[in-house]
């Protein structure tokens, strides 16, 4: 199963959002314009780096100790809080930013960890929990965007990816863009105006269907070729060329700058839940000279990012999250590497609902244990979820008659974040 | 309530006229719709019998056993494919039991009990490769597929709001299946589904009283615990798989689950929900149909004969074709089927690759487009295919996939070479009868006219384009 599409409701209330922006051709509004029509409606932006980001390396240096590493600390636009000389341009953003120097979570294996983190490491009740992207896509999706809920771009293969959704079904599952690439079959077929013409022959077709058999699944499979159209008629959402020179240099040539570039479009295009993954943080060897390779390939396209949101008053609607499945152990392995450590980590937000230029947490002098305001996952899914408008405490899944949590009911949301 | 509702939507509906029977009937038995020549022929042949002789000569075709096998492994596998068994040996093995019309008791006990040695490895799929090897998911399965009872709440506890479902019930199939573990053969090194000897009893507990730890062997809903003998030679899977089959929610649950191949719902639904509190829509039928069905020896054909021969079967409403019909019906209806190559060899054409962009080469054999359509309009892996979901994907497919245009332009023999031959009315009727079965209205007939008035006769493939990617064609009705 792959996306699915809204029925007559979702029709409406996209064609009332259509008459909205009928007058701004080509969807070219201006920031101010374009955060006033979606007030309303929050998004969530995740970067996941994957295999794991050393918390040393970034949010939370320790210089000088015996773990501490060859980097120094550089002060960041919150008084008193310094960062890894790795962050130079993020440091100048955080005062827009919530860091939580004090994850400490339970999995320090791959296999396991990045689904049961993206799942919130809910408790076993005998189902698969879907990934937070799907869960976002069932609780908050309107279809007024008329763009598929759940986008995630990464490097590799594209496709639907159904298995993120869980027990939710495969219609809340992700629309997967390899290296940014345009969804498959969304290059046009035929020329437009004989598009239209064999559109027009089509729901002819269905009119007469609906007239003799019921509406029901003329609608549901006529939303299909509504998404598909709008989708198709978004390509420039995929296209590289129509990004400015300057936006590529500000975010990088490199897959993570060019990815991130595609997601604040997708962002603003209105995609609910966009994800974007990088691969190869995984440092268990020369953890120093990658991380030095890796870090400006974060730093830049994220500082650049948070500027953009924040221009366009997008950071008021869009929650970014910027993580791990964990951090990297304190101690320096023989190959100068840093291995998997959830016992004590860092991970970064922004945006709707957070607070500003807070910093949350503190970690054992070594780097090694949290010694103040631990957090397990599922307090960062009450985050979300409470910054994005859901009430974990009202909200919860139906599932073969079964009520589940949304988010683990023994965990509590990281309180010194919220607004 | 919601079994009331169909019972009654199944009363109102109007019977099948002969060519929405016809094409029903087609896509059920054989899993494509008819030529314009066969509709032709059937709608013209004033035979009164003619339905039930189009019944026999559907099921004596080979493509029932093709339309069967797929539609079970579909049912069984739920799309999950690769695996210790090559998808090919599966299909074979159960296209053949169909074909010859093995009991279904037969069948199944093969799938229960096959270990990989004997001439029955095929069969050793659905545990192998459905559920993995892994004793909790071969109970599930067991559970749902064979018995309609969904007790996976019940590993952990009773189940929360089916009271029948209890823990123990599924501790009892359980324990027949803990000792199943997946092991390669040290000789051949061919992976088996190998035994372990028995170790005593399972212990369990629910999650809600952990310290309350409580016993069972091996044991099936209402019947007594068995034991297994220590001496060689016993197998407790091979014991499941008799007593499995010789138990009442057995035939009861199959009679439903081919109830809903050719109806669309089961006369219990959800098909893995049977208990007290969800009674079938219709309590008699279900028991006559099964009562029959074991009398039979578990005759598969005649159950399905009995089905597509009743009155109902003329009045189901409608159901969303398979991606496996979706693929057959689109080649027939674009008159393309008897153009394309019937093997694979040597194709190095993937899913995957095709539909992630990476390569642009179309697939130009049977199976490789069987299994390109199964990507497009199949559920994810491990997903039942029970109801229509229309995906924006399967649109963007039929609207832009170079195949499906392809099909679409004139080429020797297809539809749209045959459309260009007629002339008048002649082509209305032709495009109707290929695609959806059935004349075209006078409405309709004027539609196609006054578009290639406009169009030309290049308009001929957009005509059909949009009938092959109407609801009309989407829907078995």
């Amino acid at each position: 199963m792959s996306y699915a599409c809204g029925g007559h409701d979702h029709t409406l209330s996209r064609r009332s959002m259509l008459g909205l922006l009928a007058g701004a051709a080509g969807g070219l509004l201006a920031p101010n314009v374009a955060s006033a029509l979606r007030s309303k409606q929050r998004q969530v932006l995740m970067i996941w780096l994957d295999g794991g980001m050393s918390q040393l390396e970034s949010w939370d240096p320790k210089p000088g100790t015996d773990h501490g590493g060859p980097f120094r600390s550089i002060p960041t636009s919150i008084p008193g809080v310094h960062v890894s000389e790795l962050l130079p341009f993020t440091a100048k953003r955080m005062h827009k930013l919530a860091v939580v120097r004090s994850m400490s979570t339970k999995d320090n294996s791959h296999s396991i960890g990045v689904g049961r983190m993206q799942r919130g490491d809910p408790v076993n009740r005998g189902v698969d929990y879907p990934y937070m992207g799907s869960a976002i896509a069932k609780l908050l999706d309107t279809g007024e965007s008329g763009l598929p809920p759940y986008v995630w771009i990464k490097p590799g293969s594209s496709g639907f990816v159904a298995q993120d959704a869980g027990f939710l079904g495969g219609r809340y599952g992700a629309l997967a863009l390899g290296d940014g690439r345009p969804p498959t079959h969304i290059q046009g077929g035929v020329a437009a105006e004989l598009e239209q013409a064999r559109q027009d022959l089509r729901r002819a077709a269905d009119a007469r269907y609906a007239q003799a058999r019921g509406e029901a699944d003329v609608d549901a499979w006529e939303g299909c070729y509504d998404s598909a159209l709008k989708l198709m008629k978004r390509k420039e959402l995929f296209d590289e060329g129509a990004v400015s020179r300057a936006d590529r240099e500000r975010y990088g040539s490199h897959p993570l700058g060019r990815h991130l570039l595609q997601a604040r479009r997708l962002v603003e295009a209105g995609v609910l839940f966009t994800k974007v993954t990088s691969f190869h943080w995984d440092t268990h060897a020369d953890n120093f000279a990658m991380h030095q390779e890796l870090m400006p390939q974060i730093d830049k396209p994220f500082a650049a990012l948070i500027d953009d949101l924040d221009e366009r008053g997008l950071l008021s609607n869009v929650v970014v999250l910027l993580m791990s499945e964990f951090g990297r152990t304190p101690k320096i392995n023989q190959r100068w590497g840093r291995d998997h450590w959830p016992e004590a980590w860092s991970l970064a937000l922004a945006g709707a609902g957070l607070k500003r230029g807070v910093v949350v947490g503190k970690t054992s002098p070594d780097g090694a244990f949290v010694d103040e305001a631990a957090y397990d996952v599922g307090s960062l899914f009450h985050t979300v979820y409470r910054a994005v408008g859901i009430d974990p405490q009202k909200t919860v899944y139906k599932h073969n008659g079964q009520a589940l949590a949304i988010a683990r009911e023994d965990m509590e949301p990281m309180k010194e974040v919220l607004a | 309530m919601i079994a009331l509702a169909f019972a009654v939507a199944l009363a109102m509906q109007d019977p099948a006229s002969d060519a929405e029977f016809l094409r029903r009937a087609t896509l059920d038995l054989s899993g494509t719709i008819p030529t314009s020549g066969q509709a032709r022929a059937f709608l013209a042949d004033p035979d009164g019998a003619k339905r039930e002789k189009l019944i026999d000569r559907l099921m004596a075709s080979p493509d029932y056993a093709r339309r069967l096998e797929q539609a079970v492994t579909v049912m069984f596998l739920e799309r999950r494919s690769g695996g210790k068994i090559p998808d090919a040996q599966w299909s074979d093995y159960l296209r053949k039991a169909f074909a010859t019309n093995e009991p279904w008791d037969r069948i199944v006990r093969s799938m229960i009990a096959a270990d990989g040695l004997d001439e029955d490895r095929p069969a050793m799929k659905l545990l192998a490769d459905g559920a993995n090897g892994e004793p909790h998911r071969m109970t599930n399965d067991i559970a749902r597929l064979f018995l309609g009872r969904n007790l996976l709440c019940a590993q952990c506890h009773d189940h929360p709001s089916v009271k029948d479902y209890k823990q123990s019930e599924y501790m009892g199939l359980f324990a027949y299946l803990s000792l199943s573990k997946l092991q390669d053969d040290p000789k051949t090194k061919k992976a088996m589904l190998v035994e372990t000897a028995p170790k005593g009893k399972t212990e369990y507990a629910s999650v809600f009283s952990p310290a309350k730890k409580q016993q069972t062997g091996p044991k099936l809903a209402g019947g007594e615990e068995v034991e297994v003998p220590k001496s060689a030679g016993f197998r407790p899977r091979e014991m499941l798989a008799d007593a499995l089959v010789r138990h009442p929610q057995f035939a009861r649950n199959s009679v439903n689950r081919f109830w809903f191949l050719f109806m669309g719902r089961g006369l219990i639904h959800p098909l893995d929900y049977d208990h007290k509190a969800n009674p079938p829509s219709d309590p008699a039928l279900l028991e006559t149909l099964t009562a029959e069905f074991v009398a039979s020896g578990f005759d598969v054909r005649k159950l399905v004969r009995r089905i597509v021969a009743g009155a109902p079967y003329a009045r189901t409403p409608l159901k969303p074709l398979s991606a496996e019909q979706m693929a057959w019906a689109t080649m027939t209806a674009t008159g393309n089927l008897d153009r394309l190559s019937k093997t694979h060899e040597g194709s190095k054409f993937s899913t995957r690759d095709y539909l992630s962009g990476k390569s642009s080469a179309a697939p130009s054999s049977l199976p490789d487009i069987l299994k390109l359509f199964a990507a497009v309009f199949g559920n994810a892996e491990g997903e039942p295919e029970v109801g229509f979901q229309p995906s924006m994907t399967h649109a963007l497919f039929l609207m832009n996939d170079r195949l499906v245009l392809d099909w679409l332009k004139p080429a020797e023999g297809n539809l749209v070479a045959r459309l260009s031959r007629l002339t008048g009315d002649a082509v209305a009727d032709e495009l109707y009868l290929s695609v959806l079965t059935r004349m075209p209205t006078a409405v309709e007939r004027k539609e196609v006219a006054s578009y290639l008035e406009r169009q030309g006769p290049k308009g001929l493939g957009d005509l059909a384009w949009a009938l092959v990617a109407s609801t009309e064609f989407r829907m078995n009705h």
